[in-house]
């Protein structure tokens, strides 16, 4: 049976900072309606992977390709397809979140962005603290509103970093049911979690990025 | 030898007992969680922590008592001789203004000072709400004042610094302009006085407001002396341009006496508001206390690598902290329209940025007016970066991280241009009522034609907003990249660029205008400019190409190798 394109796929990553060296010989291929985990203990490189994926980091060595095309952080096919919740998502501070939301939908040209923003608001329960700006927001809504911008938009890929920081328990249940059933609507999904229950119910891989990014070990 | 050897001589080197069997101590039943002591806390003056911290510090200092009492005459002697220099100066300079006697010079002496000193209460006001002014470091929030003592004493110290700013800035600098007017030595202590005073009285009112949290009186007062300042500059250039007779203002000697009075009623009013504050002293909170110490700490910070940006960065953060909460209003459009119009609405919600822009049109005039027409682009665009960048702030948001762009579906340049758009329009209308004073309106006459002074006019405004992009999108000091050689030691280049950038643009782009030569010049100049901010030249793509091409020619230089290692047919 023939393989499935794949979404992404990453082929002899490198990465170093100096000396250090992080990633090294790092391959991944993401094919529509799979989810991949990266796990491994702090300082494993799964920050550096996910940067160097969606071309938040330049690699040393090795390519990476979304549908097809050369991951460049600027090239805005690259933009409209991959949606990412990492930690330099920055918010405006005189927007609210609302707007912020709003603001995404048509960006991304989405053709009902009133009805969709309503939806994800609903859903990351932001509803009483629609008006309120970022700086406002504890850290937990924060998150929520970081994850909200990633699914009030189109996207093909979705890049994760720890996306269960800071939730709280009815949170973490929340995302990964959300998470699957993106995955099972044909997403493909990247992300790195310290979450076993996150992880569990929502990789169809498993990841685990030992000494200088090598791969440990991988299971399905 | 040490103490261990000497014991074990002094016993005869019969070795140590040894140790008794450890005693069965019952455990304590598992809990949970714990209470605190059941005995009362006892009350500790705050005087005893200073104590049992100074003593934490004992046998850490880093430099010598000779390094100290070195470094301590060097200041000394530097501060001695920069003063007595400063000081010559400005008492030459009073003895220069003080022979001239006409009207134009009367109405100087009376109206500069007298904008100086409402500055510089507005001034002292506005930082004062900004910072507290009473404030504690978040060191003292978390350990001083949880503990049981008086929050009295503390802020009691915290409030002197504040007030003594308060007094002697003011003071100091409307004395310097009373001086440099030429007023007689008596009149220049009355204004210093009055400033300072003045100054004091307002920052003490502002820490008693701080002790009510309320602020509406504090923002009344810093628009009411702002207002003043701005309309008696308006003043000195509609005199300057013979627009009003110099005759009609005069008589600065005259005003002595109501200077003193200012000057004693303030300190009347500022001893009350201490007074005031210091009963109320305890109820500040703690968190309104940290914040203002945060606040200072976080500038620092950003000082120290000369980041500009960061420090309105913070400030506007704080800002909308403060506000909190918006009404939201629905987007327009989709694609790059829903960003400009996002911009738009952002002018309607705050439209204070409206009034310092719209302020900043005395620059032209008054450089207009004081026939200086020549630099009036340079001065006039440099006063347009300043009130515009507050337009920007979609754009420092898109570029200081790669987040937001990133979840964009633009190019770079798509997104730079679409977050210029606004401000590029509100210089436009700038350039627009700014334009009769590029063409000359005071009393000498018209400078340029009607023609050359919209161009002028117009050249103006798009260096003031390539000014404030090149402000709000320069990137931070880079500590990791190579490092410049000065007197001062290393130092990173984007550390000293920084500091001109704004700068650096309008001088560039306004140039051929002030040299002479024909407008088209500056029209290009802005052209490539603009190509530039607007990112079309992604040094990581750039880099990134150049990479590719290095490896493509390696492989080629490669295979060449390869064939010329074919061996040769013998004969």
């Amino acid at each position: 049976m023939a393989r499935k394109t794949p979404v992404l796929k990453a082929t002899g990553l490198k990465k170093a900072f100096g000396p250090v060296v992080i990633v090294d010989g790092f391959n991944l291929e993401v094919a529509a309606g799979e989810a991949v985990a990266l796990t491994g203990r702090n300082g494993a490189g799964k920050s550096t992977v996910l940067r160097c994926l969606i071309g938040a980091e330049r690699p040393d060595e090795g390519a990476v390709e979304v549908n097809g095309i050369k991951v460049s952080e600027t090239d805005p096919r690259i933009r409209r397809d991959v949606a990412t919740v990492i930690d330099d998502l920055d918010f405006f501070p005189d927007l609210s979140v609302v707007e912020h939301l709003d603001l995404l939908a048509r960006a991304h040209g989405v053709a009902d962005p009133d009805g969709a923003v309503d939806e994800v608001l609903e859903e990351v329960q932001l509803v009483p603290q629609s008006g309120q700006l970022p700086g406002t927001l504890s850290s937990g809504q924060r998150r929520r509103l970081a994850l909200a911008t990633a699914f009030v938009r189109p996207r093909t890929l979705l890049v994760l970093d720890e996306p269960e920081q800071r939730l709280d328990t009815e949170g973490v249940a929340w995302l990964a049911e959300r998470l699957l059933a993106e995955r099972q609507r044909g997403l493909a999904i990247v992300m790195a979690s310290h979450e076993p229950a996150l992880v569990d119910k929502v990789a169809t891989r498993i990841v685990r990025l030992g000494d200088r990014g090598r791969v440990e070990a991988a299971s399905e | 030898m040490s103490k261990k050897s000497r014991r074990l001589i002094r016993s005869g080197g019969q070795p140590a007992p040894a140790p008794a069997e450890p005693e069965v101590v019952p455990e304590a039943p598992a809990r949970t969680f714990f209470f605190l002591p059941d005995s009362e806390p006892v009350a500790v003056e705050e005087a005893e922590l200073h104590e049992l911290m100074k003593l934490w510090r004992h046998g850490r200092a880093t430099r010598t008592l000779g390094q100290v009492i070195s470094d301590s005459y060097v200041t000394v002697f530097s501060v001695v001789l920069v003063g007595a220099m400063v000081i010559s100066t400005v008492i030459n300079a009073q003895q220069g203004m003080t022979g001239c006697n006409t009207a134009a010079c009367d109405t100087g002496r009376l109206l500069v000072p007298t904008a100086v000193l409402f500055g510089s209460w507005g001034l002292g006001l506005g930082l004062s709400r900004l910072f507290g002014p009473v404030l504690a470091s978040a060191a003292e929030g978390s350990w001083l004042m949880d503990a049981p003592i008086s929050r009295h004493r503390l802020l009691r110290g915290r409030l002197v610094l504040p007030l003594l700013l308060g007094f002697f800035v003011p003071a100091l600098l409307t004395g310097l302009v009373a001086a440099l007017s030429g007023m007689d030595w008596l009149s220049v202590l009355a204004w210093a006085l009055a400033a300072g005073s003045g100054a004091l009285a307002q920052v003490a009112l502002a820490a008693s407001e701080q002790t009510h949290e309320r602020t509406w009186l504090l923002r009344l007062l810093q628009g009411i002396w702002a207002a003043l300042a701005v309309a008696i500059l308006a003043l000195v250039v509609s005199v300057a341009a013979a627009w009003l007779p110099a005759s009609a203002i005069a008589g600065a000697g005259t005003l002595r006496g109501l200077v003193f009075a200012v000057a004693g009623i303030a300190g009347l009013v500022a001893v009350w508001f201490v007074v005031a504050t210091l009963r109320r002293l305890e109820l500040i909170r703690r968190a309104r206390l940290v914040s203002g110490g945060s606040l200072v700490s976080g500038m620092q910070g950003a000082m120290f690598a000369l980041d500009l940006g960061l420090i309105r960065d913070i400030l506007v953060e704080r800002r909308s902290i403060e506000r909190g909460h918006v009404r939201p209003t629905r987007g327009h459009g989709l694609g790059l329209r829903a960003l400009i119009w996002r911009d738009l609405q952002r002018v309607f919600r705050s439209p204070g940025a409206l009034v310092p822009l719209a302020l900043s049109l005395v620059v032209p005039y008054a450089v207009d007016a004081l026939r200086m027409s020549q630099l009036n682009p340079l001065l006039s665009g440099l006063a347009l970066v300043i009130t515009l960048v507050p337009f920007l702030g979609g754009l420092r948001v898109l570029t200081r991280t790669g987040g937001m762009a990133r979840s964009m579906p633009f190019k770079t340049t798509q997104l730079r241009t679409a977050a210029m758009a606004v401000p590029a329009g509100l210089a436009m209308l700038w350039g627009l009522a700014a334009a009769p004073a590029f063409i000359g309106i005071s009393g000498s006459g018209a400078d340029r034609t009607i023609v050359d002074g919209l161009i002028a006019a117009g050249i103006t405004a798009v260096a003031g907003v390539l000014g404030a992009v090149r402000w709000v999108t320069a990137k931070k000091p880079d500590f990791s990249a190579p490092m410049m050689a000065t007197a001062s030691g290393a130092l990173p280049p984007t550390l000293l660029f920084n500091l001109f950038a704004g700068l650096d643009m309008v001088a560039l782009v306004t140039a051929p205008l002030i040299l002479g030569a024909p407008p088209v010049w500056s029209a290009a100049l802005a052209v490539l400019v603009f190509i530039v901010l607007r990112g079309t030249f992604n040094m990581d793509d750039l880099r990134s190409q150049q990479e590719e091409a290095q490896k493509e020619m390696a492989a080629a230089k490669q295979a060449r190798t390869e064939k010329i290692k074919v061996p040769r047919p013998t004969r």
